[in-house]
């Protein structure tokens, strides 16, 4: 099998998956849609580049990773040109959803970038502390504080509500 | 015994200790009532942030989406490369400016050849036969009508839409090819969702000289054909096979 069809055949069913990061990263439904078709395309591009013996599911998070961070910077320079985020609807889940929900995908949706990224990979995605400082090439001490810092302030949120 | 620092609390919240390191924590919290507190706080962070998030992975994936992943077509491939380059460089904020995401949709749906571009350029979503819903192309109007009710095997030389095929896709999805007469004339793929009627194909199709009523399945692109081929699984249904799914709803 030539690599871009294992990674294509491979990523159909990562693609929930992808979709929940990609919701948890970009906050609002349509960009996190958008945000995985980038991603996608720029997988299907890079086939060559994954090995094999590497699972296909981190590899295609740190893509997903990256190319939100680059959404991020080409978002900051034309910040204008977008509408203000209560125009779209909020990452999770449309109107049947509880309160709570819809206020904490908010509260996710307003972290720092750095305490987001490690709240979706870790606390959401569910991996190891190893697992995400690889992914994010930062040193495991790096991700329990900055993991540590964001439980803080969602914990501060989820106390207004009890 | 040393007390639990916030690392080793967090640590352990998230299953990252060794099983000792784990005893000591449990035996800690069996007469803390702070720290079990503060333990009991951080799981239910974590079991409140799955709830909000896990939603996700049972909607169903948007088709344009899980097109990008399905085997290339012959006609796809080449043309496919502007199509993405383009979307990619409107990055994924640009998804609320509406005109650019309503002239990029058709495009997301299929891996499109520039054809299909132009013909979304031409026959905009937003007239009465298509509408546009969470980026994905619906039929609407007469389309949708024509899609519901109207069997390939009971013509209406009258009607404005022609039935082709219908068939179940690979994916459980009844999906008809249709012929839509107005000028321009279009033909296409719809594949019924709770939503509607997706469109994953339009394009332009070739009025049969004379504008004589032809057979719609011979009147099909060659996209739209080899977008059947993509998608069918086992044969087209026969006159009674098509009567039932439509008593059942098309599901």
């Amino acid at each position: 099998m030539d690599p871009s069809q294992a990674v294509r055949e491979g990523l159909i069913p990562l693609l929930p998956r992808l979709r929940r990061l990609a919701r948890a990263l970009a906050g609002q439904i349509a960009d996190a849609d958008d945000l995985v078709q980038i991603v996608l395309e720029r997988a299907l591009n890079r086939a060559a580049q994954w090995r094999p013996d590497a699972p296909l599911d981190k590899w295609v998070f740190a893509i997903a990773r990256n190319a939100w961070r680059d959404e991020m910077r080409a978002r900051g320079r034309s910040q204008n040109l977008f509408v203000p985020e209560e125009a779209g609807v909020t990452a999770a889940d449309g109107s049947s959803a509880p309160a709570q929900k819809l206020e904490l995908a908010a509260a996710v949706a307003a972290l720092p970038p750095d305490h987001r990224e490690v709240v979706a990979l870790v606390l959401i995605e569910g991996l190891s502390y190893n697992e995400a400082a690889d992914l994010l090439q930062v040193p495991v001490g790096t991700i329990t504080s900055r993991l540590a810092r964001a439980r803080t302030t969602l914990q501060a949120h989820l106390g207004k509500d009890t | 015994m040393n007390p639990i620092d916030d690392d080793t609390l967090q640590a352990y919240v998230d299953g990252e200790l060794e099983p000792a390191s784990a005893a000591l924590v449990d035996a800690a919290l069996a007469h803390d009532e702070m720290l079990a507190r503060r333990v009991q706080q951080a799981q239910a962070l974590r079991t409140q942030l799955k709830a909000a998030f896990d939603p996700v992975l049972d909607e169903p994936v948007p088709e344009h989406l899980s097109a990008l992943l399905q085997p290339p077509s012959p006609q796809a491939a080449t043309p496919a490369a502007p199509v993405a380059m383009a979307r990619h460089r409107r990055g994924f904020g640009a998804g609320r400016r509406r005109a650019p995401r309503r002239w990029a949709m058709p495009a997301a749906a299929v891996a499109a050849s520039l054809a299909v571009l132009a013909v979304a350029l031409w026959w905009q979503p937003g007239n009465d036969l298509v509408r546009v819903q969470n980026g994905q192309q619906f039929a609407a109007g007469a389309l949708s009508k024509a899609l519901n009710q109207s069997l390939a095997s009971e013509p209406d030389p009258r009607a404005t839409v022609t039935i082709g095929l219908t068939f179940r896709s690979a994916d459980g999805r009844i999906c008809r090819t249709f012929v839509e007469h107005a000028k321009p004339a279009m033909a296409g793929l719809a594949c019924h969702h709770r939503a509607g009627w997706s469109l994953p194909v339009i394009r332009a199709a070739e009025q049969p000289a004379g504008g004589e009523l032809r057979q719609a399945a011979s009147d099909m692109p060659r996209d739209v054909q080899a977008a059947v081929d993509a998608r069918i699984r086992g044969e087209a249904f026969n006159a009674q096979q098509e009567r039932a799914a439509r008593a059942a709803g098309w599901r």
